[in-house]
C-alpha cells in the first residue's frame, strides 16, 4: 500500500468520504522524487565516520562522543521520518464523484481540496525533462469551474492514464446527468 | 585548577547542557510526530497506518531512553 499508483485501492478511506463513494485512483508523487532526500540521508548517515579525522573530536570525553553521535543519528532519523511521512500521506485521490488533493504542509497543518467531476473543465498533462520522460511521470493540471479553479496532481506516475480515467469519468457523469441519474 | 582546565570544564558544561536541551526538544518533537501521524491517519485511512503509528511510539520511547542515557552519562 506504499505504491504511487493504486488503481481501485483496497482498505483505503479518507475524511468526508460519502458512504457510496468509490475510490478509483490513489496517487502519490513518483518514487523517483524521493531519491534526493534518500541520498542526502545516506550522506548525513556516513558523515560521523569522518569525524575521527578531526583531532578535537577525539579529545572530547568518551561519553559525550557517544551521546553526540546518537543525537546526530536521531536528527538523520527525524529528517527521514518527516520526508517519508510527507511522501506517504500527501496524496491525490480520484473517486467516481470527485477529485481530492490532500496536502500536509508541515507537522500539523492539513490542506484538503476537492472538486466534483462535473466541475472539471480542462485537464493538462505536463511531462518535461529527461528523468520525467524516462520514468513516465509528470504534473496533471485540472482546471475546474469550482471556487478553487485549479488542482494540480504533482509528479504523479503515468499521467496519461490519469487523464484517460478522468476523461472516462467525465463522460460517465455527463451520461448520468443526461439520464437523470445524478447522485 | 589552572585556567585551561577551568575553560575546558566550562566549555564541556555548556556542550552538555546544549545536548540535554536538544534531547528534551527531541522528545517534544517525537510527541508532535505521534499527533501528526494520528492527524494524517484520520484524514487518510490506509493499511500501513497502524505500523506507522507503532513506529511513531517506538520513536518516542527511543527518544526518552536516549535522554535518560544522556542524563546518566553526561
Amino acid at each position: 500500500m506504499a505504491s504511487a499508483f493504486c488503481y481501485y485501492p483496497k482498505k483505503v478511506n479518507f475524511i468526508n468520504q460519502d458512504p457510496e463513494e468509490e475510490i478509483i485512483l490513489l496517487l502519490r508523487k513518483h518514487p523517483i522524487t524521493n531519491v534526493g532526500w534518500i541520498l542526502t540521508a545516506i550522506g548525513l548517515a556516513i558523515l560521523p565516520a569522518f569525524l575521527s579525522v578531526f583531532p578535537f573530536f577525539e579529545a572530547l570525553p568518551f561519553g559525550f562522543r557517544i551521546i553526540s553521535t546518537i543525537v546526530w543519528y536521531m536528527i538523520v532519523f527525524a529528517f527521514v521520518l518527516e520526508e517519508y511521512l510527507s511522501w506517504f500521506f500527501n496524496v491525490n485521490i480520484i473517486t467516481d464523484e470527485r477529485i481530492i488533493e490532500i496536502d500536509f504542509l508541515n507537522l500539523i497543518y492539513r490542506e484538503l481540496t476537492d472538486a466534483d467531476i462535473d466541475n472539471i473543465e480542462d485537464v493538462t498533462v505536463k511531462v518535461g525533462g529527461g528523468i520525467r520522460t524516462f520514468a513516465n511521470f509528470g504534473d496533471v493540471e485540472i482546471q475546474t469551474a469550482a471556487e478553487i479553479v485549479q488542482i494540480t496532481f504533482e509528479a504523479v506516475p503515468r499521467p496519461d492514464v490519469v487523464t484517460k480515467v478522468l476523461r472516462e469519468l467525465r463522460v460517465e457523469e455527463e451520461q448520468e446527468r443526461l439520464e437523470g441519474r445524478v447522485r | 585548577m589552572n585556567i585551561p582546565e577551568v575553560l575546558e570544564t566550562g566549555v564541556m558544561s555548556v556542550l552538555n547542557i546544549a545536548v540535554l536541551a536538544f534531547l528534551v526538544l527531541y522528545v517534544l518533537f517525537a510527541v508532535v510526530v505521534i499527533k501528526q501521524v494520528k492527524l494524517m491517519s484520520e484524514t487518510l485511512e490506509l493499511e500501513l497506518d497502524q505500523y506507522i503509528e507503532i513506529a511513531s511510539y517506538i520513536h518516542l520511547t527511543f527518544a526518552i531512553l536516549v535522554l535518560i542515557l544522556a542524563l546518566i552519562i553526561l
